[in-house]
């Protein structure tokens, strides 16, 4: 393993661990994975067992077994639909989102242009914006230009991702080191060959970043394909745990003999968020990886 | 220096984003005149004005529990097109329905052509929103509508029309556990007064044991509406009576402090962990609608066979009018917009009246008698329950008191975020019914009623 | 602010690409962005049929009953949750940073984002199940504190803890990425300089790294300030694990969507929308006015 190279001296003069700050990591490890470790397990129990057991304890194999075909049998594999939905939903808009934000960030950042400062401040007023009344004009939007029911009609909204150019440009702004395009504009670069040959390959962990932070986004935004969506069919996986939430008796009374189970809802909570953390996980490898934009600058 | 760079800077930009955002509300604008081109909500009290009728499919929407019904319905008539569509039937408030109306009223289109919902008070709005379709105005036969329980049909009644048909009835009883009341040697008691003194007699011969629990917002449901307490008088479309201070609300309110002070009353919910880990194994009696026998004992306590029973609802001594309350019970609408009315209103009478699914599918007690009969007959059937069922459960349904009406505003999320953390932090329900009278009236007026005393 | 004397620091090209470069974004800013808040803005300000309305909307809202209160709950939670967040986020990614086993911080830091990934329904189970005293891994801790019952946890007075402990619990670990690689960005070279110089590593994070991190908290406030005034979705996760009895109507968000949604009344909705954008703004206004936030270092 080649040693870090922003982190010079590191093995040079290695301190002992503070353990005041082991401690503080240490309780706040606990803070945040205990209650996945506990939706963990819960897939693996029965209903008494959640109730009954103890709360950390593990369940059988053959109880995950009986969850995994319960859950899989509700509504004949429609949590394989709502998988397949939401993969599709966020993938095209992750596409377009790094597409579009990354050039406008960079821009914004980088170039001087008529209107520059209006777009950061419109970009932010928008972000500011609470949706909740947001969803009628979009909705209005989509039906006047004829996409209610089709799948533009979450990923459109979905690309557009204001955070992710901000993100951008903070990143560019903190961290491109400005004579390197001054070179290679003296070179005769093309503005978009500067972005292209000398913005781009730097920005990894930004792209990571956007990219990660939009699929997140898209693949738990709940409301917008819940009001949107006219077919259950299309509906995205979190809109499926939320249907199946209001068939377990425990949140819904009113639902009749064709429940859920508590573990099978964790268990599609499990395979709701399996994703995420691995598009978190592919992502986190550049995040850090290649940022020496700071070396030259500093 | 930079005050002045930058006040410069300020204009300068200011020119620009002014020009923006004229610009985007020129576009916004047109958009307005574009999507709203329509405007106005049609439909109205009485009469129908029908759209154009055309073939194409009927489009349902269900929750996943109906889903059955509407599957056998499309099995056992292939010649019908269907188009099913599950949603979550509005549970828990969820409003999905009006939300997703209003939207279409926008647009002028979209609406489905049957609707299920789980809550029972949709005509509160769906008649304004010129939704819901008039029902007994030539649509469905008198003959049809007279075989439903006596006042099932009441959550549906709008200025005298009938907007909506009920799919189950949600009629309080008395669940008791059989063998105990046995063991002990305990009656089953008759009267509000019996049942105090039986919860005083548990409390000091078996403590631990509940006979009730008033943890749930279905509280003001299972006993105060029993008690024909006039928190919830529905006098107009839009106008309600609130009392909640007066002898028929004391006397309950009073009868659940007493027993929730010597904890034979619980004050947790019968759904939560806690009731089912610390409580359920102690039931020996609880008040609550016909649909704990399956979804509760059954389903989610797993209580043995052999060993539930249904008693009446107890009354008040003297009173010569006995009444019981009711939780929830979903209902069936047909849109106004409907294109398809002939089709949609054929699957609306077969799926509240068809033995096929009321009688032998359906989980909850139907709302139609002629399949209620075959629905008994089918539980006896299951030897789940202890005795007979079918008497008290049909004596019930038609004995729901009609002085609790069906408003817009939600009487179980007003009781659950008034009373019941006053009840968890120490008060006692006497002291809070003037509090739940105020945020009653607080709803109801947000909602747009008119409120009497 | 200032465009003239800064923009001998960006790069000035003959000719439009700048424009190029942010054309497609611009396109989607205007449709899904622009133009809905544009549309909520008109609806703030007209009636159902569409005429000039005033302050009427603005009025209605008011005069609410839950509009005060929910005021309140709001601030108070804000208190709370920012604190909450700019403390602990900046100390976590500060004390990620600083671990001198790579593997570590590399897990730590995807261990404390995986709750990030359980977004809204997908949480309300589990919240349902670690405040319930009864069934809690952490029972003994809540029953340690006098709560026996999911009831008592739930109680009025906790809320604003509660949700956000809950709004930290899932949105911390996104953060602590952002300032963890935010953190990267500055020159080891400067770092170690200062050490040389004798500064302890309370001096450094102090004097070196805070400063240089500035845009990013400063961003990281903008965002969470509103996004704390549009409290939303974690007192809705509340309600709906306790049946409505904590958290429902608990914030201005909340109640913009009655208004929306149950009440029909899309002008009072927006009206709402409305103020908490404007606050929201004012808040930017500030922070960015104060810190150069559009300006290049």
């Amino acid at each position: 393993m080649p040693t870090d190279p922003r982190r010079p001296g590191r093995a040079v003069r290695r301190r002992p661990p503070n353990p005041l700050r082991a401690l503080v990591l240490a309780v706040f490890l606990l803070f945040f994975v205990v209650p996945v470790l506990w939706l963990l397990l819960a897939a693996t129990k029965t209903d008494e067992q959640l109730v009954h057991g103890d709360p950390l304890s593990a369940g059988s194999w053959s109880a995950l077994r009986h969850n995994w075909d319960a859950l899989t049998s509700y509504q004949d594999d429609a949590i394989f639909q709502w998988l397949g939905n939401s993969a599709l939903y966020s993938f095209v808009a992750l596409a377009i989102t790094l597409c579009v934000t990354i050039p406008a960030g960079y821009a914004l950042a980088m170039t001087e242009f008529r209107g520059r400062r209006t777009l950061l401040v419109a970009t932010l007023v928008v972000m500011l914006m609470p949706n909740a009344t947001l969803v009628v004009p979009l909705f209005l939007e989509v039906d006047a230009v004829h996409l209610v029911g089709s799948m533009w009609s979450i990923i459109l909204p979905y690309s557009f991702y204001p955070f992710g150019v901000y993100l951008t440009y903070i990143y560019f702004s903190t961290a491109m080191p400005r004579e390197l395009l001054a070179a290679a504009k003296l070179d005769g670069c093309s503005e978009f060959g500067a972005f292209r040959r000398i913005a781009l390959p730097l920005a990894a962990p930004v792209v990571a970043l956007v990219g990660f932070f939009s699929f997140v986004a898209n693949w738990t935004n709940y409301f917008l394909p819940y009001v949107l969506l006219p077919e259950s069919g299309q509906f995205p996986v979190q809109v499926g745990l939320g249907t199946l939430l209001n068939n377990v008796p425990q949140f819904n009374p009113t639902v009749g003999s064709l429940e859920v189970q508590r573990p099978e809802l964790a268990l599609a909570t499990l395979l709701a968020i399996t994703p995420v953390l691995v598009v978190f996980l592919f992502s986190q490898r550049f995040l850090v990886a290649g940022m020496l934009a700071g070396a030259t600058k500093g | 220096m930079t005050r002045k760079a930058r006040a410069d800077g300020a204009r300068r930009s200011g020119r620009s984003r002014r020009r923006a955002v004229l610009l985007a509300l020129g576009s916004a604008f047109t958009l307005t005149v574009v999507a709203c081109g329509g405007g106005g909500a049609a439909g109205g009290q009485g009469g129908l004005k029908k759209a154009p009728q055309t073939d194409g499919p009927l489009t349902v929407w269900v929750d996943s529990t109906r889903l059955a019904a509407a599957q056998l319905y499309q099995r056992q008539h292939p010649a019908v097109k269907m188009n099913i569509v599950t949603y979550d039937g509005d549970a828990n408030g969820s409003n999905y329905l009006q939300t997703k109306v209003s939207l279409f009223n926008r647009i002028r289109r979209g609406w489905p052509d049957v609707v299920f919902s789980s809550q029972n008070n949709e005509v509160s709005w769906a008649v304004q929103a010129g939704f819901a379709a008039p029902l007994n105005k030539g649509l469905i036969p008198r003959s049809v509508l007279d075989g439903f329980a006596r006042g099932a049909n009441d959550p549906c009644m709008a200025n005298g029309t009938l907007y909506c048909l009920r799919n189950d009835l949600s009629q309080t009883v008395l669940w008791y556990n059989a063998g105990l009341m046995r063991k002990w040697g305990y009656r089953v008691p008759a009267t509000w007064e019996e049942y105090r003194a039986l919860g005083e007699k548990v409390a000091a011969g078996h403590p631990g044991y509940l006979v009730g629990s008033a943890g749930d917002n279905f509280t003001p449901e299972i006993y105060m509406w029993a008690s024909k307490c006039g928190a919830n008088q529905i006098t107009g479309p839009k106008a309600v009576t609130i009392d909640t201070t007066s002898a028929n609300c004391t006397r309950m309110a009073s009868l659940l402090d007493t027993l929730i002070k010597n904890h034979t009353m619980s004050t947790s919910s019968v759904f939560s962990s806690d009731f089912d880990k610390n409580q359920a194994g102690r039931i020996l009696m609880l008040p609550g609608p016909s649909w704990f026998g399956g979804s509760l004992f059954q389903g989610t306590f797993k209580t043995p066979a052999g060993q539930i029973a249904v008693a009446p609802t107890p009354q008040w001594s003297g009173d010569p009018a006995p009444s019981a309350g009711n939780v929830g019970g979903g209902t069936w609408l047909l849109s106004a917009h409907s294109a398809h009315l002939k089709a949609g209103t054929d699957f609306l009478t077969w799926v509240t009246t068809a033995n096929d699914y009321q009688g032998k599918v359906a989980p909850g007690y139907p709302a139609y008698t002629a399949a209620a009969k075959a629905w008994l007959a089918n539980q006896t059937s299951s030897r789940y329950y202890a005795g007979d069922i079918a008497g008290p459960l049909q004596t019930e349904a038609g004995r729901v008191w009609p002085g609790w009406g069906y408003g817009q505003f939600s009487q179980e999320a007003i009781w659950a975020a008034t009373v019941t953390p006053g009840v968890t932090a120490g008060k006692t329900i006497v002291s809070l019914l003037p509090a739940w009278r105020n945020a009653i009236a607080n709803y109801a007026r947000s909602d747009g009623y008119k409120v009497g005393q | 602010m200032g465009a003239p004397s800064h923009g001998a620091s960006r790069i000035a090209w003959p000719g439009r690409a700048g424009h190029g470069f942010v054309a497609p974004y611009v396109v989607l800013l205007i449709a899904f962005g622009v133009v809905p808040t544009v549309y909520a803005i008109y609806f703030a300000f007209t009636d159902a049929s569409e005429r000039f309305a005033g302050l009427s909307n603005f009025t209605t809202a008011a005069a609410d009953f839950r509009f005060l209160p929910a005021i309140g709950h709001v601030a108070l939670y804000l208190l709370v949750w920012l604190v909450f967040l700019v403390v602990l986020v900046v100390g976590l990614a500060l004390s990620l940073h600083g671990l001198t086993v790579r593997a570590a911080d590399r897990a730590l830091r995807f261990l404390y984002y995986l709750p990030g990934a359980l977004a809204g329904a997908a949480s309300a189970m589990v919240w349902l199940f670690m405040l319930d005293p009864a069934v809690s891994p952490v029972g003994f801790l809540l029953r340690a504190l006098g709560y026996d019952t999911f009831g008592q946890v739930i109680a009025p007075g906790h809320l604003p803890i509660l949700l956000a402990v809950i709004a930290f619990w899932t949105g911390a670990g996104g953060w602590i990425v952002v300032m963890y690689g935010a953190l990267n960005n500055i020159s080891p070279d400067v770092l170690e300089a200062a050490r040389i110089d004798g500064a302890g590593p309370w001096q450094v994070a102090w004097r070196i790294q805070l400063p240089l991190l500035r845009k990013w908290i400063v961003y990281m406030v903008i965002l969470s300030f509103a996004a704390g005034t549009q409290l939303f979705v974690e007192p809705q996760l509340l309600s709906q694990a306790s049946n409505g009895v904590a958290g429902r109507d608990y914030s201005l968000n909340q109640l913009s969507y009655d208004f929306a949604f149950q009440n029909d009344n899309v002008g009072s909705a927006a009206a709402i929308s409305v103020e908490l954008l404007v606050v929201g703004l004012v808040v930017a206004g500030l922070f960015v006015a104060r810190s150069g936030f559009f300006d290049a270092d």
